[in-house]
Formats: C-alpha cells, sequence, structure tokens
C-alpha cells in the first residue's frame, strides 16, 4: 500500500478518528475528528492540556479502547475489525505498554514480569528466558533480574517495564506520562531509553507527556486542543 | 516462570488471606463430613440380624427405677419373644479406680447366651460362666487393657448399689460392638442385696425381625397400668435414646448442613473477589499484555479452586483422622466407640462422605470464582487501568 505522503509507508494511520463518551444526557467529545499518519521509527510526543484527549488517542491506536467513528490502521490493519481474542493476540505482538505507575506485577520478580507477554508466545522455556535476559540487558538491569518490584527503585522499575514492552518485539511503543512518578535523574534515563529505542531499534514511540523537556527527546511533538491536533511539529534537530 | 507457578504466586501473594480461606474452608469441611457421619450414624439401622431382634424393656419412670423380677416370668410368655434375661448396669468401680469407663451387668447366664451370640468365646468356657455364680464373662479389650486371664479375680465397688464383689473371670468374649463388658450372675447381685427381688431392665430377643414391633407393643401392653408399667423399644433405639431430641437430629444436621455448605459459599466467595478486587488493575494490564479474557477467567477458578480443594483436602483428611483414627491418633487410648460407650458403634467417617465433601468443597471453588471472573471479563482495560491511579 503505497501512500503519498512520502516515500516510507506509514505504521499508524488515523482517519477522522472520533471517541464520544456518554455521560448520562451529557456527551463528551474526546477525540474530534484526527487524522494523521505516524511513520515508522518515529518518536511521537503527545502534549496539550488535561483532558485534551492524549491518552483517549493513545488507547484507541494501542488497540485497548474502541473509536466512536474513525478509522485506525496499523501496518495496514484496521484494528476495528478484529474482535477482542483477535484484538488481545494483536497487541501482544504489536504494541508494548508503558504506564505511569509502572503496573509491575508485584509478586513476580524483574524477570518475571519481563517474561508475562512471551508466556503467550510459542516460545520455549529457554527462548523465553534467554529473550527475557536481553530485554532487561537492553534497559541496564541486567543483574536485576531476581528482584521484586519493591527492591527496586522508581526509575528501575520503569525500565523494567519498558524490557517488558519490548520483550515480544512489537513495533510499536505506547507510554502514557512514563516519567509522571520519576525524579528527574530517572526521568532522563528513561526518555534516553526510550530514544535509543527508537533510533537504534527502529520502535515507533508514541508517548503522552506534560513536560516539556520529555517532549525534547522526540522526534515530532503534537500538541491537541480538545480533542484535535491544534499544532504537528517535527523537530529538526534532536536532544544531544 | 509458567501460567502455574504465576497461579500459585498470585494465590498465595496474600500469605493471611490465603491462609484464612484455606482454614475457613477446611474448618466448614470438617464439620459437614461430621454432621453428615453424624446423620448416617443415627440413621443407620443396626447391622446384624442379632441386634435388630432384640429388645430392652426398662421402667417407664426412669432408667433409674428397677422392675420387679416377677415379670421375668409373665415376659417369657408373650408370643414372639425367644428369649429374655435381666440385665441390670451395676456401674461399679474396677479395682481402686476412680472412675471405670466400662461397664459391669448382672445377667442370667444361661438365658443371656442367646443375646450375646455375636460374642465369640475366646478363653475360658461359657459353661463355666454358667456354673460358678462367684464367675464373669469378661470383654476382650477389658482382659487386653489390665493384661488378665482366665482364672483371675475381679473386684468390684459398688456405686449405685452399696455392695462391693468379687467375681473370677470364667469366660471371655469378643466381636461385639463394645467388647469391654463384664458380665456376671444376677443371682450374685440379688444375694448381696439381701433378696433384692429386683432387675435394672430386661434383655430380650423376639422370634424374628416380623414381630418385634409387636413384641414390643405386648410388652408394654402387659404391664400397662401395673405399679411398673415399662418402656419397650428396641436396643438400636434405646442405645440412640441417649442422643437426646433423636427424632429431630437428622432434620437437624441436615439443617445445620445446609447452612455450613452456604456460609462457606459466602465466605468464599467474598474473600475470592476481594483478592480480585485488588488485583483488578493488574488484570487490566495483563489484558493490555495480550491475556484474553479466558485466561483471566481461568486464572481466577485456577486459584479459587487450588484454595478451597486445599481447605477441603485438609478440613476432610482431618475429619477423618480425627474420627476414624482417634485410636491411632490416642495410641489406643481412645475410641468413639469407648467414648459414647457403644452407643455410636457406626461413627465412620466413610468414602462415600469423604467424597460428598470434596465434591462440596470442588463446586464451591467454582463457585466463588464465578462473580469475580464477571466482574474481571466486564471490566474494559481502559476502566481497569483507571482504577486506583
Ligand atoms: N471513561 C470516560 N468517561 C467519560 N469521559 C471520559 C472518560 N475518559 C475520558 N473522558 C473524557 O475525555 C476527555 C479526554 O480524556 P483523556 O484522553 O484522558 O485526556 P488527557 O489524557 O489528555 O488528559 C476528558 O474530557 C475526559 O474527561
Ligand atoms: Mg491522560
Amino acid at each position: 500500500m503505497e501512500t503519498s505522503h512520502g516515500p516510507v509507508e506509514p505504521i499508524v494511520q488515523i482517519r477522522d478518528l472520533t471517541k464520544i463518551y456518554r455521560q448520562g444526557d451529557i456527551d463528551v467529545t474526546a477525540l474530534a475528528g484526527v487524522s494523521l499518519d505516524i511513520a515508522p521509527g518515529e518518536f511521537v510526543v503527545l502534549m496539550g492540556p488535561s483532558g485534551s484527549g492524549k491518552s483517549t488517542l493513545l488507547h484507541l491506536l494501542a488497540g485497548i479502547d474502541r473509536a466512536t467513528s474513525g478509522t485506525v490502521l496499523v501496518q495496514g490493519i484496521n484494528i476495528a475489525n478484529l474482535n477482542e481474542s483477535e484484538l488481545a493476540g494483536w497487541r501482544n505482538q504489536n504494541v508494548g505498554f508503558v504506564f505511569q505507575s509502572f503496573n509491575l506485577i508485584p509478586v513476580l520478580t524483574a524477570a518475571e514480569n519481563v517474561e508475562l507477554p512471551l508466556l503467550l508466545t510459542a516460545l520455549s522455556r529457554s527462548e523465553r528466558k534467554a529473550q527475557v535476559r536481553t530485554a532487561l540487558e537492553l534497559v541496564g538491569l541486567g543483574d536485576r533480574a531476581h528482584h521484586r518490584p519493591d527492591q527496586l527503585s522508581g526509575g528501575q522499575q520503569q525500565r523494567v517495564a519498558i524490557a517488558r514492552a519490548i520483550a515480544t518485539d512489537p513495533a510499536l511503543l505506547v507510554a502514557d506520562e512514563p516519567t509522571g512518578n520519576l525524579d528527574a535523574k530517572s526521568a532522563a534515563d528513561v526518555l534516553n531509553l526510550l530514544q535509543r529505542l527508537s533510533r537504534e531499534a527502529g520502535k515507533t514511540v508514541i508517548m503522552v507527556t506534560h513536560d516539556p523537556k520529555a517532549a525534547s527527546y522526540g522526534t515530532r511533538s503534537l500538541h491537541l486542543e480538545k480533542g484535535e491536533v491544534e499544532r504537528d511539529v517535527r523537530a529538526t534537530s534532536f536532544t544531544p | 516462570m509458567t501460567l502455574a507457578s504465576f497461579v500459585a504466586k498470585n494465590a498465595l501473594r496474600n500469605r493471611r488471606r490465603a491462609l484464612l480461606t484455606i482454614l475457613s474452608v477446611a474448618i466448614s469441611c470438617a464439620l459437614l463430613v461430621t454432621l453428615l457421619t453424624l446423620q448416617r450414624e443415627l440413621t443407620t439401622p443396626p447391622e446384624s440380624e442379632a441386634s435388630s431382634l432384640r429388645i430392652i424393656a426398662r421402667n417407664k419412670v426412669s432408667l433409674m427405677q428397677p422392675l420387679p423380677y416377677k415379670q421375668l416370668t409373665q415376659i417369657e410368655r408373650i408370643p414372639g419373644v425367644k428369649q429374655v434375661s435381666p440385665f441390670t448396669y451395676f456401674g461399679g468401680k474396677f479395682r481402686d479406680e476412680e472412675a471405670t469407663g466400662w461397664a459391669q451387668f448382672a445377667v442370667d447366664p444361661a438365658r443371656f447366651r442367646q443375646l450375646i451370640i455375636e460374642g465369640r468365646i475366646t478363653d475360658g468356657s461359657y459353661e463355666d460362666f454358667i456354673r460358678d455364680r462367684n464367675s464373669c464373662l469378661l470383654g476382650r479389650d477389658t482382659l487386653d487393657r489390665y493384661q488378665l486371664k482366665v482364672g483371675d479375680k475381679l473386684k468390684f465397688t459398688g456405686t449405685f448399689y452399696p455392695v462391693d464383689f468379687e467375681v473370677r473371670i470364667a469366660a471371655v468374649y469378643q466381636g461385639t460392638v463394645d467388647d469391654r463388658n463384664c458380665f456376671f450372675h444376677h443371682k450374685l447381685l440379688d444375694e448381696l442385696m439381701g433378696g433384692w427381688g429386683m432387675a435394672g431392665t430386661w434383655y430380650l430377643c423376639a422370634d424374628s425381625p416380623a414381630v418385634v414391633n409387636d413384641v414390643i407393643n405386648r410388652v408394654d401392653a402387659t404391664f400397662a397400668n401395673t405399679s411398673a408399667e415399662v418402656r419397650t423399644e428396641t436396643e438400636r433405639a434405646f442405645q440412640l435414646s441417649f442422643v437426646s431430641m433423636f427424632g429431630n437430629v437428622k432434620l437437624l444436621t441436615g439443617a445445620i448442613s445446609l447452612v455450613v455448605v452456604f456460609t462457606l459459599i459466602l465466605v468464599s466467595a467474598s474473600t475470592m473477589s476481594m483478592a480480585i478486587r485488588e488485583r483488578f488493575r493488574e488484570l487490566a494490564v495483563l489484558k493490555a499484555l495480550g491475556f484474553q479474557r479466558r485466561e483471566l477467567a481461568g486464572f481466577i477458578l485456577a486459584e479459587s479452586f487450588a484454595l478451597s480443594t486445599l481447605g477441603g483436602a485438609l478440613g476432610i483428611g482431618g475429619a477423618w483422622a480425627f474420627w476414624n483414627q482417634m485410636d491411632v491418633l490416642t495410641f489406643g487410648h481412645l475410641t468413639l466407640q469407648k467414648l459414647t460407650k457403644g452407643f455410636m458403634p457406626y461413627f465412620e467417617v466413610t468414602p462415600r462422605i469423604m467424597a460428598t465433601g470434596a465434591i462440596v468443597a470442588a463446586v464451591l471453588g467454582i463457585v466463588a470464582a464465578i462473580m469475580p471472573m464477571i466482574t474481571m471479563s466486564r471490566t474494559s482495560v481502559v476502566e481497569g487501568l483507571k482504577t486506583l491511579d
């Protein structure tokens, strides 16, 4: 499928995406007809005031929520056409999630948390182990594999969460305010890591943030306002 | 890590709650098994034909009140009565014991023979017992317990009766529901009491099971409106009359069992819901990672099922050990038969009752998981992620 927008085929194509929440008699429009393309390897930063629809957009393109109208194509697949269980399988293979509050399973070690999404794959035990080690080493926590979340700092927990997000080697990484609960130093580590994943591993990263400093790590920033894209800025230079 | 070890880790994450859940299921299952066993005990018909033929007649006023000895000849003449013997509970103390846990009964040895036909004579001879009025017939268990042998003298001190006596062991019996008793000559008791002329109760044997009820009615009728009216019932009913409210016990145990099962379901279902509710967000995360609703439902079910079957195994096993292995657990010092002096000969946790308990525990594990599974599958990833956020 060739598009006229550029030489690279977009990994995500969003058309007229609308999400309306019905609360009693009142309709809340979270997204009002958003259209945009995201190229593979881009590091997109979603910004905008609270309630502008950033999380909603992220949820829709990551396949954990359904749009009221409009389409999301990821690698040519209209995810609205997938049923619940197909969508779950699709997420497992194509999307990695990073949350503000880490959301690791407290009873599992770092390695086990990273292994979770791999349990759904056909990989053997030893293949899973190898993949877990690679992911943990990539985030710089190879030596913390057997620590439980409560034995790790916030920044380390978030890096474990990133390792979990990349465990199945998905093309898309979505992150909703991943540095919101972190101190400046840990936040910088996490942002550097996401940047490296996009630059070196070719991951397409889509990150929601409030922090303009965090935004500077991206290759492109989208400013949302009342459910619409207000500004779409491509960075000309990368952060040192 | 495997899915199974993931489930196990989740189930045990809150150790105190897991333990409480397991214990509550265990205690309830043990209670249920006990109640079912009690119910079986109280509704099991006599197991041998011999015991189904036996009848006891006692003073209508009270068991403590003796009956005139002259009733014997009247009972003997009642159609359907095959044999009758006086049967008087002596309740004495053996040697210097503070209290003696086994009973002595005064009987007419020649007549009594037909009334204790399950008993085999293992030592000595019954004829010897009949011949010598200063001898006794002793149960094997008591013989072994005191390391006695035929020919030994047993000394008893009266408690109800103001007399003491000494008898020689003439014969030893074994094979009845209670192999601990000592039977001695009613004549001896009568003599010691200075020509008492009374008997504690009458022990009868009917010709056939078909006439048992008729015999009971006839005996009652024979002494109606006399100075010593009797109350006649089967041996089994007599034994069970010691369990108060016999008539209602079956209903009562049934009702309590139902309440136990119901409470069990409520308790486990609510602990299970609690365990799942506090993990809603994690379940949402797992969904985001690609786990499907049916997989997560499987986790919830497996966790609930594991906890409740573990509790069930513990409770049922415990009840079995307590009731069936009491003698082993107490190194032979206690059995329920001994505790109840033979009134509960069938009190046994049967495989059938254990299976019933196991089914209840398993069903419980499933039922307790239903609500959490429904709530989990109704909650979307986005909703789930918002909880506690
Ligand atoms: N489940 C919901 N029910 C009703 N309204 C919602 C729901 N989720 C989000 N909204 C509304 O949609 C709008 C966009 O929300 P969101 O995408 O979370 O904003 P952001 O992430 O930019 O702060 C807000 O007005 C919010 O109140
Ligand atoms: Mg948000």
